[in-house]
């Protein structure tokens, strides 16, 4: 094994990723262009609203780079941008993750032929530098793994599969010259038979996963495709199945997020769960580290107090909460237009979690005591150590932590609702986005219900919690595991 | 070009240098100050630590949690007992006009719609609620199950699968109900579309919208719930399934056990505590249903246009918290105590027979 | 530098009220720059009296003084010690660079100064190849070594070492044994090793203390208390195989072993427990007739069993002094290798 080379195709394929992320930022910045580029109806002089009966009708030109192009072309742009998105973003990801992770001994054809595809869809995606040095990068593993320069692979091509062929022929023959005894023979047929009832049982299991797959699957299709449906085509009695990509109506998306006003409410929750998640993960340690560390009187007691009050229903708190908020409590919410402060009332009562801190002491009374003895030799404060050394050694759960309060904020509905409910109506400005799904009027003045927007809002929800999902779908999936098994 | 390279990177590396170094000398300072504060202490035998005691530390640490949890989830606490026995509670004028102490819970219990169907409705929260319980839980558990042995039971693809089957979990409660509300539309609906491929006559067959008959609206209700629920139950059997002990399955395959006995013979039994904790916590997590409801349905709870409500127990609390009418808040105070009983008697059923162990 | 531990003592009280004496009046001088090994039993309390060294555990009474300061009262981080675990206790989400770096943060160090330490620090211990490693890509024996030097790397004035090397294997312990000496004489540091072995103990140590119940039983260095024990506890707790011990009676200054008289001792009549170790004794025709209830041929050696008083005795003897179908042998000792313990005391009566 030649350790040059592997930290060569290592070296290359590290600036190869610079130009990986070029083109997505070069993707992202044309489709964000593109997007606000997107015409849409003009507002009523009256009303002042929109009037989005007319959305696909409208068949505005739009002038880009000296060529005028129609509506549909401009659709086309924006899918394959959205396309080359979808494949390019994991794809670097992923790479950027093996690279790190991978050691001299996993280089095997796989490898290289996975590299060859990649340089395949880098050519594919208009990322011509990438493509090249991917293929260059595919040559040093080939001289790594087979020890072919370039020109003797090529000259190697043909001689190997003319051989593949002849080695298949002799097997065959070898097979054919056997001779078979009784025994043999009958052996032979029931491991055959074996091997095909263990076929078919793989079969059946094959075929009900997929199936429960595709139940599980279809519903998020089925939302993506309605999401780019103009409204006709979203009530139509016989819904198409696949649209031709110069049929996705981005404009929706656009729609959705202007006059419909999602972009404010996703930027509602997005502040609410930042700060509720920092301030969660700051509680948590904090009071994790008292519950896993240090000795005082009644901490038992104490904790089980807590554990005891995770039985209780949020139900009944809610009640009491909402009166604590409102006027004659806290004072966050009832009050006259302009005086309520709707984020407070969001954030501060979700700061802390009793689960989270019991999640996280389980994993603190794991470190071993002699670290807290050895730092404590070193000269290391107890908040030193804590920040130092257990929050560190505990990251993977604070992350988990993290994800899941994320979560749970990006699916508040009672409570925001509660509180946005009162009557002020400032309150609409304050939604978090399962509030707006929800209650935002879809209808139109014409009385239709506009699914194609609905449905597209749907979808808007749905992505960025899809997104961070695969970025980090190890850590989740392991943390529910873990939560779960242990009750 | 390797020298500009080197060069660059060379340049990179003495500015982190400074800039760590800056930091190692701050820390250095604040080190020596540390220092000369404690030897002064000790000069004059000042012991702070001596005089500062475990809990007050502790409390240090925990004053945050603490006090948000004081005010959050204490204080409901308490004062949900205090809210049932008013009589009349306004919640803008903060007054009562006496007190009871049985009243609330018996306007809850006495309630139409709440156990006793109505007379111009044909259901009640608690029934409701059983019935989402009793077929949801069994099906979500049969199901999710069969599938962990399956996925179990694989190794090619065996990632992707339960990358798939995890994705209910991960996404919104409402958005998700919402598309299912759509593909359930009578007219062009994706469900009625896929009936009609086997000839059945889909006109007027409705769902979730006007003149859906209870029981394809709750039918559509419990697949819902299923379906979300079933990425929690997955993960958390696959996890248990592979942590039991290989030797079993190789001491069952030389014994040529057949496979249906290896599944009810070896994995459920090993298993079970976790089946059992599994449908309690689901059980308890059916009966605070409400956001699938809302998604469905709407805040009404029910399809418009029928004679019937969908309404949950938690979902029946709920309307009486916006605090509009007078004594409203104590009813739901008394329906979330009424709730809390029942989780608590199912949590103790758990305890109890989880320390009988339901293993083998 | 010179340890001094005086009248130290530790008691734990359980929640039931229940006091332990985990050390007991320990009273050890420990001159500079030597090897002292803590050797007990498990539970005898050599841990404590090592964590009471530290500063981790505060004593029951008692002082420590590290030459002529008295440390009883300071902070571990200000008494200037290395400590090095059983486990080994490294961060394991830092590399060893940083594991070995972390205890000069805290210190007045520069940084440049603190990273040619950690350098220098690496390269003794052995383990200069290493530093960008994680705790987790080492061996144990790797893992001992980065251990060590984070210990020694803030130049403490005492290194102590808790039961440093029973979480490796046989041949690693052997290895690291010797690599600990050779880094204690390098360094000239005064050092002291607990453990629960009491080959490695021998072998490692200049001096060591032997401990049972928190007490004191013996401190000298490993082959006077082997050779001359003080009590029936060291006697028993020193050497492998394990001393042989039985009552005997000594009547008109002889020793009477299966009511014959053994050998002339000078001690007074009465009931004794006596010790004997088993490689002491030798084939000779002169020798103390007994029956041979067993052999067992191990290489060099030849095991032979028998009975004194009805217990069973053990002898290591010379292969070559013995034939296959032998029934009885003649065995003889050097008198200063038997020991005679009071029965009461447990105290040695035949040395000085």
């Amino acid at each position: 094994m030649d350790k040059q080379l592997f930290l060569k195709s290592k070296k290359i394929e590290s600036i190869t990723f610079i130009f990986d992320i070029l083109a997505i930022i070069a993707y992202i910045a044309l489709f964000l262009m593109l997007f606000n580029l997107l015409q849409l109806p003009d507002l009523d002089p009256i009303s002042g609203s929109m009037d989005l009966d007319n959305l696909e009708f409208l068949t505005p030109t739009y002038e880009l780079l000296g060529s005028n192009l129609d509506k549909w072309q401009m659709n086309s742009i924006i899918s394959i941008l959205v396309i080359f998105l979808v494949v390019t973003f994991p794809m670097l990801f992923i790479n950027i993750k093996k690279n790190k992770t991978r050691t001299i001994y996993e280089v095997d054809s796989y490898v290289v032929g996975s590299k060859f595809v990649q340089a395949l869809i880098n050519l594919l995606t208009f990322n011509f530098v990438g493509a090249g040095l991917r293929i260059y990068n595919t040559f040093i593993l080939i001289k790594f793994v087979k020890g072919y320069s370039p020109k003797e692979f090529f000259q190697s091509i043909i001689p190997a599969i003319k051989k593949w062929f002849a080695d298949r022929k002799v097997k065959k023959e070898k097979i054919n010259e056997a001779t078979i005894d009784e025994y043999s023979a009958s052996l032979k047929r029931s491991i055959r038979r074996q091997n095909t009832v263990g076929a078919l049982r793989m079969l059946g299991t094959y075929l009900f996963l997929v199936l429960m797959a595709l139940i599980i699957i279809i519903p998020f299709y089925w939302m993506v495709l309605t999401s780019l449906k103009t409204f006709t085509e979203s009530v139509a009695i016989n819904p198409k199945f696949f649209l031709s990509i110069s049929r996705w109506n981005w404009v929706n998306y656009k729609v959705v997020l202007t006059e419909l006003n999602f972009g404010l409410y996703i930027k509602n929750t997005v502040t609410v769960a930042i700060f509720s998640t920092l301030g969660t993960i700051l509680t948590t340690i904090f009071a994790a580290y008292a519950f896993a560390r240090i000795e005082f009187k009644g901490r038992e007691l104490l904790f089980s107090i807590l554990i005891m009050t995770m039985m209780i229903p949020g139900e009944l708190y809610i009640i009491t909460n909402f009166i604590t908020v409102s006027k004659n409590g806290l004072g966050w919410v009832g009050m006259p237009t302009g005086e309520n402060q709707y984020f407070l009332a969001m954030i501060i009562p979700f700061v802390t979690s009793i689960s989270y801190i019991f999640f996280l002491r389980q994993n603190f009374k794991q470190i071993p005591e002699s670290l807290y003895k050895a730092a404590r030799v070193d000269g290391c404060s107890d908040f030193k150590y804590l920040m130092r050394v257990m929050v560190p050694i505990a990251s993977p759960t604070i992350f988990t932590i993290t994800i899941l309060n994320v979560f749970s904020s990006w699916n508040a509905y009672i409570w925001p609702r509660i509180i946005t409910g009162v009557g002020d109506p400032d309150a609409k400005n304050y939604w978090l986005i399962s509030n707006a799904l929800r209650d935002s009027t879809f209808v139109q003045d014409s009385g239709r219900v506009m699914y194609n927007l609905q449905i597209a809002a749907s979808a808007l929800v749905t992505v960025p919690l899809l997104i961070v999902f695969f970025m980090f779908r190890k850590y989740i999936m392991n943390g529910i595991g873990r939560s779960g098994t242990k009750g | 070009m390797r020298n500009l390279i080197k060069n660059v990177k060379g340049f990179l590396i003495k500015i982190g240098n400074i800039i760590k170094t800056f930091f190692w000398n701050v820390r250095r300072i604040i080190n020596n100050f540390k220092r000369k504060i404690s030897n002064f202490l000790d000069k004059h035998k000042i012991n702070p630590a001596g005089k500062f005691p475990g809990w007050a530390k502790a409390l240090l640490y925990l004053s945050p949690a603490l006090i948000i949890l004081a005010v959050f989830t204490f204080w409901p606490i308490i004062n949900s007992f205090a809210l049932v026995v008013y009589e009349n509670y306004n919640m803008t004028n903060n007054t009562i006009t006496g007190y009871t102490i049985f009243g609330n819970f018996l306007r809850v219990l006495t309630d139409e719609s709440f156990i006793v169907p109505a007379s111009h409705t044909a259901s009640s929260a608690v029934i409701n609620t059983l019935i989402i319980v009793f077929i949801s839980v069994p099906i979500s558990i049969f199901i999710a199950l069969g599938v962990s042995v399956a996925l179990n039971a694989i190794k090619p693809l065996k990632g992707f699968f339960q990358t798939i089957y995890f994705l209910p979990y991960v996404t919104n409660t409402i958005a998700i109900g919402l598309v299912f509300a759509y593909m359930f539309r009578t007219d062009g609906g994706l469900v009625n579309q896929f009936i009609g491929l086997f000839g059945v006559d889909t006109a007027g067959l409705s769902w979730v919208e006007s003149n859906a008959v209870y029981w394809r609206s709750m039918f559509v209700l419990i697949f819902y719930s299923i379906w979300s629920a079933l990425a929690f139950k997955i993960m958390v059997f696959l996890t248990s399934i592979q942590g039991i002990d290989k030797q079993y399955y190789q001491a069952a395959a030389i014994d040529a056990t057949p496979k249906g006995r290896i599944f009810s013979k070896i994995t459920v039994p090993l298993i079970s505590p976790m089946i059992f904790y599994i449908t309690v916590t689901s059980v308890i997590g059916a009966f605070k249903i409400y956001n699938a409801i809302v998604a469905l349905f709407g805040v009404q709870g029910a399809p418009p246009g029928v004679n019937y409500n969908l309404q949950s127990i938690v979902m029946y609390i709920y309307q009486f918290i916006d605090g509009s009418k007078e004594g409203q808040l104590s009813v739901a105070a008394a329906g979330s105590l009424i709730l809390f009983a029942i989780i608590l008697v199912l949590t103790i059923v758990q305890m109890q027979v989880s320390k009988k162990r339901v293993h083998y | 530098m010179e340890l001094r531990l005086e009248n130290l003592t530790k008691v734990f009280t359980n929640k039931t009220g229940q006091e332990t004496r985990a050390v007991d009046n320990l009273d050890i001088t420990i001159e500079s720059g030597t090897l002292v090994a803590l050797l007990g039993p498990s539970g005898c309390g050599k841990s404590t009296t090592l964590f009471m060294i530290a500063g981790l555990v505060k004593p029951t009474s008692g002082k420590i003084f590290f030459g002529e300061d008295d440390v009883t009262k300071l902070a571990p981080e200000k008494r200037g010690i290395g400590l090095v675990f059983q486990n080994y206790a490294l961060y394991p989400h830092m590399t060893v660079f940083k594991n070995i770096l972390f205890p000069l943060e805290n210190m007045d160090v520069p940084r440049d100064e603190a990273f040619q330490r950690v350098k220098e620090m690496a390269n003794l211990v052995g383990i200069g190849e290493l530093l960008d490693r994680k705790p987790s890509q080492l061996s144990g024996g790797q893992q001992q070594r980065v251990a060590i030097a984070r210990a020694l790397v803030k130049k403490p004035r005492v290194l102590l070492l808790d039961e440093p090397l029973s979480n490796l294997d046989a041949r690693l312990r052997l290895q690291m044994r010797e690599e600990i000496k050779r880094i204690q004489r390098e360094t000239g540091i005064t050092t002291i090793f607990v453990t629960h072995d009491q080959e490695e103990a021998m072998s490692i140590s200049d001096k060591m203390v032997v401990l049972d119940f928190g007490k004191e039983q013996q401190y000298d260095a490993p082959q006077d208390m082997y050779n001359q024990p003080d009590n029936l506890f060291v006697a028993r707790f020193l050497g492998n195989p394990p001393i042989n011990a039985f009552e005997a009676e000594v009547k008109n200054k002889k020793l009477i072993i299966n009511n014959k008289p053994f050998m002339n001792v000078n001690v007074p009549d009465g009931l004794y427990d006596v010790g004997m170790r088993p490689e002491n004794f030798r084939v000779h025709e002169k020798g103390f007739e007994t029956e041979i209830k067993d052999i067992f041929h191990i290489g060099r050696d030849t095991m032979i069993h028998f009975e004194f008083n009805g217990k069973n005795v053990r002898a290591l003897v010379d292969s070559d002094s013995m034939t296959d179908n032998q029934k009885t042998v003649l065995l003889t000792i050097k008198p200063e290798r038997v020991y005679i313990f009071d029965k009461e005391t447990g105290k040695v009566v035949n040395h000085a």
